[in-house]
């Protein structure tokens, strides 16, 4: 294992299982990336630059979450433009491949393998000094040390997914692209994963996942990818990208000391077209997300009524999601 | 060199291990049969026949398929490409695997046959030459095949059609094939140390070593170019 600094901390809810600090110098930089398969256009244009922190992708099946991963990995050639990894091209390039770790969808492993085997023979390839603590201390980090000296073809589909993600983590790669990391995982198993992956994040790495969960996206990604047919749909923090969806409107639950009143004069403000008062709870409907959340507080303080709750109802993910792949 | 090690695991499983053991059986089992029947058989035609025509190209075919192709298919040379690895030393590590236990598998073989069909007697020579010839025929099919699975997914059918086709029928009717064929090579390469040809018209035993460190020179640089363009797609 490098000496990359200073620990950053460990696991929360798995003391002693230490994630070590990295420098945030991970960089992924797509520049006018396409990729065509015969006449398919797999992956159309995209553009996009990660720094530290947990990006999402997203999109329906056969989006090119998949081919874009791929590229971003170098196990594709771009059919146009170019990627970058800490500004080394992805293409043709193994060297970049001691800052990046991949875990790829496919479930196949080397199943005549032992866990642990798995590991050391990524630590090997990579070619650490101190393999035996890298593996040991990798192993700990996923949560497998009592299956480590199993065959790999015992494993269940989660323990497979997460002996991959060691063997992608036994070299502390500032740079990390999971391809639908949760698959086959228990709810204990996701929730250990998301702490690990929040964890790395925290210590400054750039980690990239895809998923087609949007909840586990939600709970997780500072920001979204969203891919749709090929194309980059949006890039951002989901909740600023449903600001910008100016043409669908926002909808609020608000409860206060007199909702009834409040929603009269909620409805003389310009930015508010609706409301409707049902099972005594509020909600407003607005064109104007920033002039609306100015306006309210006001017009309470004004109308001397005390606001108890002002919640956004479709600032989910999913609206977002829904949004972008239907238009 | 640990994708020497992996290779080695994954090729060692254990029913490829035991069909390949029956395989090289094959031609013991003959000779052993032509020995208890009291009958009498040439060592170089029984070597020639049931070695290098018959098994020898199987094994190598099986072993230099199954070191690359077979990862490659199933999505494991993943873990192998995404390491700071020059790809050449990827393939460089398969063709030794498969070489070696091509070798490791037709040269006992190769012996206790010729033992057994011609004792330790004057035969022992052609026993010997067919013995290190299969060495050296096995090393060059091995790699042309694992040089052949980083092009295609079909390397097996391929390999299958040029033992087959190729060297079984048109390098015996087209004298001029002869210089594409390992086969050739090895049976030229055995006449050469056991001291006298095995059928007329053989390749020289020089001529046969150039084409063997030819096929096994070619593989490698070809089988590297092509790892090193190789693209795995994603699933959409």
């Amino acid at each position: 294992m490098t000496d990359r600094g200073p620990s950053a901390g460990s696991v929360p809810g798995w003391p002693g299982v230490p994630v070590p600090a990295v420098p945030p110098e991970g960089v992924l930089a797509v520049d006018h990336v396409a990729r065509w398969f015969g006449n398919v256009v797999a992956v159309n244009d995209i553009s996009f630059s990660l720094g530290s922190g947990l990006t999402g992708l997203l999109g329906p099946n056969g989006a090119g979450k998949s081919t874009l991963l791929h590229l971003l990995a170098g196990l594709l050639e771009p059919s146009a433009g170019s990627v970058w990894i800490d500004g080394q091209r992805a293409w043709g390039n193994p060297a970049t491949y001691r800052r990046l770790g991949l875990v790829p969808e496919r479930e196949a492993v080397h199943d005549y393998l032992t866990g642990r085997e798995f590991v050391r023979l990524n630590a090997r390839l990579q070619g650490l000094p101190d393999i035996e603590a890298a593996v040991d201390r990798t192993i700990a980090l996923v949560d497998l040390p009592d299956a480590a000296d199993r065959a790999i073809g015992t494993y269940s589909k989660g323990m497979r997914q997460r002996i991959k993600l060691a063997g992608a983590l036994v070299h502390d790669p500032p740079i990390l692209l999971l391809d639908e990391p949760f698959n086959g995982m228990d709810p204990r198993q996701r929730l250990h994963m998301m702490d690990l992956l929040r964890t790395m994040a925290a210590a400054g790495r750039t980690i990239l996942f895809s998923s087609h969960i949007l909840e586990e996206v939600e709970r997780l990604a500072d920001s979204v990818l969203v891919i749709y047919a090929g194309r980059l749909a949006a890039w951002g923090d989901f909740r600023s990208i449903r600001r910008l969806m100016t043409d669908r409107p926002h909808t609020f639950t608000l409860r206060s000391s007199d909702d009834r009143r409040l929603a009269a004069v909620l409805l003389a403000d310009p930015s508010v077209f609706g409301a409707e008062l049902a099972d005594g709870l509020l909600s407003v409907r607005t064109s104007d997300f920033g002039a609306f959340t100015q306006a309210v507080p006001r017009i309470a303080r004004a109308e001397s009524i005390t606001l108890f709750e002002l919640q956004p109802t479709d600032d989910s993910l999913e609206s977002v999601f829904s949004y972008l792949v239907r238009r | 060199m640990p994708i020497v090690a992996v290779t080695l695991r994954g090729l060692l499983g254990r029913r490829r291990t035991i069909l390949m053991i029956l395989l090289v059986a094959l031609p013991v089992l003959i000779a052993l049969l032509v020995r208890l029947a009291d009958s009498r058989m040439d060592v170089d035609r029984i070597l020639d026949a049931m070695l290098v025509r018959t098994v020898l190209p199987l094994v190598a075919l099986v072993m230099g398929t199954a070191a690359l192709g077979s990862e490659l298919e199933d999505g494991t040379a993943v873990y192998l490409i995404v390491k700071p690895v020059p790809r050449w030393r990827i393939v460089g590590a398969k063709m030794v695997v498969a070489a070696g236990l091509t070798a490791a598998l037709v040269v006992p073989s190769a012996v206790l046959t010729g033992l057994l069909a011609g004792g330790t007697g004057p035969a022992l020579g052609t026993t010997v030459g067919f013995a290190v010839a299969a060495a050296a025929g096995g090393a060059a099919y091995a790699c042309a095949f694992v040089g052949l699975s980083a092009f295609t997914s079909r390397a097996l059918v391929i390999g299958l059609a040029y033992t087959m086709i190729w060297e079984g029928v048109l390098a015996g009717l087209l004298e001029g094939t002869r210089f594409l064929s390992i086969r050739q090579a090895t049976l030229g390469l055995a006449g050469g140390l056991s001291g006298q040809p095995v059928e007329s018209g053989s390749l020289d035993p020089g001529l046969s070593v150039v084409i063997v460190v030819v096929a096994v020179g070619a593989a490698f640089v070809l089988g590297s170019i092509r790892l090193t363009r190789f693209e795995i797609r994603g699933a959409d």
